[in-house]
C-alpha cells in the first residue's frame, strides 16, 4: 500500500515548466541526503547498464574451495573485496549483475500496473456503463487475492521466467494506480473544458485521451516513483519466500535468501545484498521525499530561503 | 449513510463471491494435490484411490457446484492435510495475525504521531532530519532481512529475547518490532506532512497571535487535523498487513494465517487455500467499510450519499 | 481503549507462558522439548512414513510388530517376539504377552487384524500402504497371540515390511484419519495445538519405563533457528540442522541418514541415449568440490542404496572426476552423429536438500564447462513430481532431473524395481536384460537376494551409466548438553523418546 499525499499531484507540472530544471538542481544540491541518493542511484544504474559486460563471467564463475570466502580481503582480487558466496562466487559481481535483474523488473513492472491501471482507471472514471463497475470489483478482488498464491500459480502454470515474475508483480499493484486513476479522472470530467470539448463534438475517446489523460499522468509518474521501491521489496520477499525468481536467475532478494542460511557464519553472503535493497529503496524515499518538498509551495520555501540566505 | 453501507456491504459480498470463485478454479490449475499428499512412491492405484476419495476425479464445474452447495451449508471442505474442517484450521490461526497485526499498527501509530508532531514543529532541525532519516530507513528496510538479523542479535548473540514462537509478552517484542517498521515509517511521514500543513494554516497562526502555548498548539489544534490522512494511511496498511505478515510469521514460527496460507498453497490443500482466503477477504472488507464509518465521526463534513 | 486491549492481550500471554513452562513433569521425570523442521501434518498412525508425522509418533506412541536393525537391514522383534514362514504365501507371527493400548484394551491377535484391515479399508488414504505395493493381505488369528498373514504372491520380506504397520487400538475410527492416535508405546499423546505437539510418559507400558517424563514438539522451518534455539536451552534437541549450522562439536553430530541424491537421466530421449553421454555427464563433475556442499563426512554414492541396505554392492566405484575424459568422450559421440549440442533441461525441485539449488548451479556450470548446453530449471514440488512419475509429460525433451531417495526399510527391493525395471514408477529407460534380473531378485531369498542385487546394480551403474549418483547424504543433529543421545540410519523416521538419556 503505497501513501500518495494530495499535493503530488502538483510535483508533475513544477517539473514540466522550462527554466525550472537549474532551480531544481539547486534544490538538490542544497539537500545534502537528496543529494546523496541522486548520487547512487545514478551509479547504481550506470552499473546495472554496464556492469554486467565487465564482470558477468565472474559472477557465475565457481569456488568450491573457496566458499564463503570472507569480505574486507584484497588477496583474491577487487572483486573478493566484499567476499565470496556460498559456492564462492564474487559477491561484487554478483551484486551488479543482481541489479540489473532487480531494477529491470521493477521497472517493467512499475510501468505495466501503471499504463495498465492508467487505462483501465480511465475507462472506469470516464464512463458511467456497466464495466466500469465490474473494473472496480475487480480491483477489489485484486486487492485480496493473495499475491503468493498468484505467484505461484504463474510459476507453476507458465513456469519460472523473469517475465512471468513482471506479470505477477504488475497484476498485484495495478489497483493502486486504476483508483488513483479513477478518482481524478471523476473530478476532472466535471470541469469546464470536458464539457466544452463535449459541447464541441468530440467523442469520448478524444476527450479522454487528449484531455483528460495528460492531466492525471503527472499524479501517475510521481506515484510510481514511489511505488519503485514498495516494487523491489515485494519482489524480494517473493524470491526470499521461494516464490520468485528462480536459479540461474537471480536479484538481490534471492542473493539474501541464498546468504539466510549462513547468517551465524558468513554474515556477508546475506548482509551486501540486504544492505543494497536497503540503501536502494532508502535513496528512492528520499528522492520522492525531496520532491514532495520541491513540489509543496508550502515548504519549498525551506530550501530557496535557505539556499538565497547569506551566511 | 445506510444506503451507503449497504451498497458498500453489497459490493464487498460481490468482490468475495467473485474472488472465491477466481481462486477455485485458479488453485486447481496448481497441480495435483495426489503428487504431494502421498508418498513419492505410491502406486497409480492409491493416487487414483485419493482423486477419487476426495473428488479431484470429477470435471471441475461438478467439482465447483459441490463445493458451491456445501458453501450454502456453510461447510468450508475438510483439510487434506489436518484431516479436519478447513474453517476450523483458518479461524483458528486468523486472530493471531489479527492481534499481531492491530498491535503493530497502533503502536506504529502512536509512535509515529509524537514523532512526526516532533519532527514538524522544527521543520529542518537537526531532530527532524534525523526522524526523517530514521522513519525512511524503517520503511525501506526488507522486513526478512531485519527479523533474521534480530534473531541473531538478540535472540543468539545477547541472549535477551527468545528466538521465535509464541507463549511469554517477550515472545512480542521482535515480531511486531518487525511488523512496526514500515508503518512507523509511512506514518511518520505523513503526520510530519500534515502537520507542517496544519501548523502554517490561518488558525494556528491565530492561535499562536493569541498567545496559545505552543504544545498546545501542536497537540491540540494541528494534530486534531493531522489524524484523518494518519487513519487512511494506517487503514491501507492493516489491510497489508492481515493479508501479508507471511515474512514475520514464517521466519518467527508464528501460528498465524499468512504462514497457513503460504503452508496450504504450497501444499494444494485446496479447501484451506480458500477458506484462507475468505477469512481475510472478509476481515479486510470489514476493515475497509469501518475506516469509512470512522472518517465520517471524526469528520462531519464528509456524509456518504447513496448516489 | 485499543491499547489497553492490545496490552492486556500481553498481560495474557505473559500469565500463560508463566504457568506453561513446569521444569517436571507430573508425572516425575524431565520435561524436554523438541524443535522440528515441519509442523505434523496430523498424527495418523497410518502416515507414519512421512518423515514429520513419523518423528513423533513411531515408537514412541505407536509400535509396530517388527524394527529393523539399522546396521544390517534385518528385522527384529517388538510386538511380535518371533516369526516364521509356513508356507511360500503365509507367515505365522507370535505376539508379545501382556502389552495394553493406552486406553486400557488389549493388544492381541484380533488387534493385529484390526490393524491391517483398517489400513487396506480404504475409506482414508493410507501412507504407509504404498510400501507394500500390490500385496494383498489375508489376517487370521490363530489363538489369542498367535496370527497368520497370507499374501496373494510369494513375500519373502513381509516381516520387514511389516515394519510400517503400526498398530492401534480398536477403538479408533475405521473410516477416516484420525489425530488422536492411541497405540501401545511409552507415552501418549496430551495435546496436538496449531503450537505444539505434548507427549506424556504412559505408566502401562510393557517395556522399561524411559527417563523422559514429557516432551513436547514445537516446529520451525529455519534451519539457524532451531540450532540456535538448542543453544539458548529453548528446546533440548532438533534432529535437523543443515551443515553450515553444524558448528559445535560437543553438540552437533552428523549421522548417515539413509538418503541417496542423484541426478536422474532420461535415457529415452537424444542425447542422452548414448551411453558416452552419459558417462561423461558422470565424469564432469568435480566431485570432491562438491562434496564441500554437503559436509566432510558424506559419502560419496555409486549406487542408490545405501551401505547396511540388503543388495548394497560395495565393490562398484563411483566415477571419478575427469573433465578431459568428459569432452573426449562427447567429441567422439559427436563424430557419431549424436546431437550432442541439445539444449537439456536440468530440473530441480526448491527445497529438495540442504544446498541443493546451490548443487544444480554448480553441476552445470561444470557441465557448460566440458561443452554442455544446461537450461536449469528449479521447480515447486508438484510440478517437479510431473517428471519423476509416469506419465511423464508430453514433449518433455532431454531432462536431467534432481532426485534423493531415502530406503531405510532394509532391502535393496524397496529401490532397484522403481528405478530400474522398465515398468517401474521413475524408470525412463528399458533394458530386457535388468527387467529378467530383477525378477529373479524379488523372488530370491537370503544370499541369492543379495548377490542377485548386487548385479543389478553393478550392472546399471558400469556397463548403462543409466544415471548420476552424488552422494550418501549426511544429516546433522543439535543435541542439548543435558540429554545422551546419538542419532542413526533411521532418525529422518523416527525419535525414540524412551532411547534419549539424562546427561548426569
Amino acid at each position: 500500500m503505497t501513501v500518495i499525499p494530495t499535493d503530488l499531484k502538483a510535483g508533475g507540472k513544477a517539473e514540466r515548466e522550462p527554466g525550472k530544471a537549474r532551480a531544481l538542481l539547486g534544490y538538490l544540491v542544497h539537500d545534502k541526503l537528496a543529494l546523496i541518493s541522486a548520487i547512487y542511484l545514478l551509479i547504481l544504474i550506470l552499473a546495472a547498464i554496464f556492469g554486467p559486460m565487465l564482470v558477468g563471467d565472474m559472477a557465475t564463475k565457481l569456488g568450491l574451495r573457496q566458499r564463503n570466502l570472507a569480505p574486507f580481503s584484497l588477496e583474491h582480487g577487487w572483486l573478493y573485496a566484499l567476499g565470496a558466496d556460498t559456492l564462492g562466487r564474487s559477491i561484487l559481481a554478483r551484486l551488479v549483475v543482481g541489479a540489473q535483474n532487480t531494477l529491470g523488473i521493477a521497472a517493467a513492472a512499475v510501468v505495466t500496473s501503471m499504463l495498465i491501471g492508467g487505462a483501465l482507471g480511465l475507462i472506469a472514471g470516464y464512463s458511467n456503463r456497466w464495466y466500469s463497475q465490474v473494473i472496480m470489483r475487480l480491483a477489489d478482488i485484486i486487492m485480496s487475492f493473495p499475491s503468493l498464491l498468484l505467484a505461484l500459480i504463474v510459476l507453476y502454470t507458465l513456469g519460472p521466467s523473469i517475465l512471468n515474475l513482471i506479470i505477477v508483480l504488475a497484476i498485484t499493484r495495478i489497483p493502486i494506480y486504476l483508483r488513483t486513476t479513477r478518482a481524478e479522472v471523476l473530478e476532472l470530467r466535471e470541469r469546464m473544458f470536458v464539457s466544452a470539448a463535449k459541447a464541441m463534438g468530440a467523442g469520448s475517446l478524444r476527450i479522454v485521451l487528449r484531455h483528460i489523460a495528460p492531466l492525471v499522468a503527472p499524479t501517475l509518474i510521481t506515484i510510481a516513483a514511489i511505488d519503485f521501491a514498495s516494487v523491489i521489496l515485494a519482489e524480494s520477499a517473493l524470491s526470499f519466500l521461494g516464490l520468485g525468481i528462480q536459479p540461474p536467475q537471480f536479484t538481490w532478494g534471492a542473493m539474501v535468501a541464498t546468504g539466510r542460511g549462513y547468517l551465524a557464519n558468513a554474515w556477508w553472503v546475506a548482509f551486501w545484498p540486504g544492505l543494497a535493497i536497503l540503501l536502494t529503496t532508502l535513496s528512492l524515499n528520499l528522492l520522492s521525499s525531496w520532491a514532495r518538498t520541491v513540489a509543496d509551495p508550502q515548504q519549498r520555501w525551506r530550501l530557496q530561503t535557505l539556499r538565497r540566505a547569506p551566511r | 449513510m445506510f444506503g451507503y453501507l449497504g451498497k458498500r456491504a453489497l459490493h464487498s459480498v460481490v468482490s468475495v463471491l467473485g474472488l472465491l470463485v477466481l481462486v477455485f478454479f485458479l488453485t486447481r490449475l496448481t497441480g495435483d494435490p495426489s503428487y504431494l499428499f502421498l508418498p513419492l512412491d505410491a502406486t497409480p492405484q492409491a493416487r487414483e484411490a485419493f482423486s477419487t476419495l476426495h473428488g479431484f476425479d470429477q470435471p471441475l464445474h461438478i467439482q465447483f457446484f459441490n463445493y458451491l452447495g456445501d458453501l450454502l451449508h456453510l461447510d468450508f471442505g475438510e483439510s487434506l492435510r489436518q484431516n479436519r474442517s478447513a474453517m476450523e484450521v483458518a479461524l483458528e490461526a486468523f486472530p493471531q495475525t489479527l492481534k499481531l497485526a492491530v498491535l503493530a499498527i497502533f503502536l506504529a501509530g502512536a509512535l509515529a504521531l509524537v514523532v512526526g508532531s516532533l519532527a514538524a514543529a522544527k521543520p529542518g532541525s537537526l531532530f527532524d532530519r534525523f526522524a526523517s532519516l530514521v522513519s525512511l530507513a524503517g520503511a525501506s528496510a526488507p522486513d526478512f532481512w531485519i527479523a533474521i538479523v534480530g534473531i541473531l542479535v538478540f535472540a543468539v548473540s545477547l541472549d535477551l529475547l527468545p528466538t521465535s514462537g509464541t507463549g511469554s509478552a517477550a515472545h512480542w517484542i521482535m515480531p511486531i518490532g518487525v511488523l512496526m517498521l514500515r508503518p512507523f515509517g509511512l506514518l511518520v511521514q505523513v503526520v510530519r506532512g500534515t502537520m507542517i500543513g496544519a501548523l502554517s494554516s490561518p488558525y494556528v497562526k491565530t492561535a499562536r497571535a493569541k498567545g496559545v502555548r505552543r504544545q498546545k498548539i501542536i497537540f491540540s489544534h494541528a494534530l486534531r487535523n493531522s489524524l484523518l490522512p494518519v487513519i487512511t494511511v494506517a487503514g491501507d496498511l492493516a489491510t497489508s498487513l492481515v493479508n501479508g505478515a507471511v515474512v514475520v510469521e514464517s521466519v518467527f514460527g508464528w501460528p498465524g494465517i499468512g504462514k497457513l496460507m503460504i503452508d496450504a498453497i504450497i501444499q494444494r490443500d485446496f479447501a484451506v487455500v480458500q477458506s484462507t482466503v475468505l477469512v481475510t477477504a472478509c476481515a479486510i472488507f470489514i476493515l475497509n467499510i469501518a475506516i469509512d464509518l470512522l472518517y465520517a465521526v471524526l469528520d462531519p463534513r464528509i456524509r456518504y450519499q447513496t448516489s | 481503549m485499543r491499547n489497553n486491549g492490545a496490552f492486556s492481550t500481553i498481560a495474557l500471554a505473559a500469565l500463560l507462558a508463566s504457568t506453561a513452562l513446569p521444569a517436571l513433569a507430573q508425572g516425575g521425570g524431565k520435561a524436554i522439548t523438541i524443535v522440528l523442521p515441519e509442523q505434523p501434518s496430523n498424527l495418523e498412525p497410518c502416515g507414519s512414513i512421512l518423515t514429520d508425522v513419523g518423528q513423533v509418533l513411531s515408537q514412541n506412541i505407536t509400535e509396530p510388530l517388527t524394527v529393523i536393525n539399522p546396521k544390517d537391514g534385518t528385522p527384529q522383534p517388538k510386538l511380535a517376539t518371533k516369526w516364521e514362514r509356513v508356507n511360500d504365501t503365509t507367515w505365522r507371527f507370535h505376539l508379545r504377552d501382556g502389552v495394553k493400548f493406552q486406553d486400557g484394551k488389549e493388544f492381541n491377535a484380533e488387534a493385529v487384524a484390526f490393524t491391517l484391515k483398517r489400513m487396506t479399508g480404504g475409506a482414508f488414504t493410507c501412507n504407509n500402504l504404498a510400501k507394500f505395493g500390490s500385496a494383498k493381505l489375508t489376517v487370521t488369528p490363530v489363538d489369542r497371540l498367535t496370527v497368520d498373514i497370507k499374501t496373494e504372491k510369494p513375500e519373502p520380506i513381509l516381516p520387514a515390511l511389516l515394519s510400517v504397520a503400526m498398530m492401534v487400538s480398536p477403538a479408533t475410527p475405521t473410516d477416516k484419519a484420525v489425530n488422536d492416535p492411541v497405540g501401545t508405546g511409552p507415552y501418549k499423546l496430551n495435546t496436538f495445538t496449531p503450537q505444539t505437539v505434548v507427549l506424556d510418559r504412559f505408566d502401562g507400558y510393557w517395556g522399561k519405563t524411559p527417563e523422559i517424563g514429557k516432551a513436547t514438539y514445537v516446529w520451525r522451518g529455519e534451519s539457524s533457528l532451531r540450532a540456535a534455539m538448542v543453544q539458548t536451552g529453548e528446546a533440548q534437541l532438533t534432529p535437523a540442522i543443515a551443515i553450515q549450522d553444524a558448528t559445535n562439536p560437543e553438540t552437533d553430530f552428523s549421522y548417515l541418514n539413509s538418503e541417496t541424491t542423484a541426478i536422474r537421466i532420461d535415457t529415452e530421449q537424444p542425447p542422452l541415449n548414448d551411453v558416452r553421454v552419459r558417462k561423461a555427464l558422470n565424469l564432469a563433475i568435480d566431485w570432491q568440490g562438491m562434496a564441500e556442499l554437503f559436509g566432510a563426512d558424506v559419502l560419496r554414492a555409486s549406487q542408490m542404496v545405501v551401505p547396511g541396505i540388503n543388495g548394497h554392492n560395495p565393490d562398484l566405484k563411483p566415477w571419478g572426476y575427469d573433465p578431459d575424459q568428459a569432452a573426449k568422450l562427447l567429441a567422439e559421440a559427436k563424430a557419431d552423429g549424436v546431437p550432442v549440442g541439445t539444449a537439456i533441461k536440468l530440473i530441480g525441485r526448491n527445497g529438495i536438500y540442504p544446498n541443493g539449488n546451490e548443487a544444480l548451479e554448480a553441476m552445470m556450470t561444470m557441465w557448460e564447462a566440458v561443452g554442455f548446453d544446461i537450461d536449469l530449471q528449479m521447480l515447486d514440488v508438484a510440478d517437479w513430481t510431473r517428471y519423476l512419475q509416469k506419465p511423464f509429460p508430453q514433449e518433455r525433451g532431454p531432462n536431467l532431473l534432481q532426485i534423493m531417495h531415502d530406503n531405510n526399510k532394509g532391502d535393496a527391493a524397496f529401490t532397484v524395481p522403481i528405478f530400474y525395471q522398465s515398468s517401474g514408477q521413475y524408470a525412463t529407460f528399458s533394458d530386457p536384460k535388468v527387467d529378467t534380473l530383477i525378477g529373479e531378485a524379488l523372488n530370491a531369498t537370503d544370499t541369492a537376494r543379495t548377490k542377485a542385487f548386487q548385479e543389478i546394480l553393478a550392472e546399471v551403474h558400469d556397463r548403462i551409466a543409466v544415471d548420476i549418483p552424488m552422494f550418501h547424504m549426511i544429516g546433522y543433529t543439535r543435541v542439548g548438553k543435558e540429554l545422551d543421545w546419538r542419532p542413526n540410519l533411521t532418525t529422518n523416521s523416527e525419535i525414540p523418546l524412551a532411547e534419549i538419556r539424562l546427561r548426569k
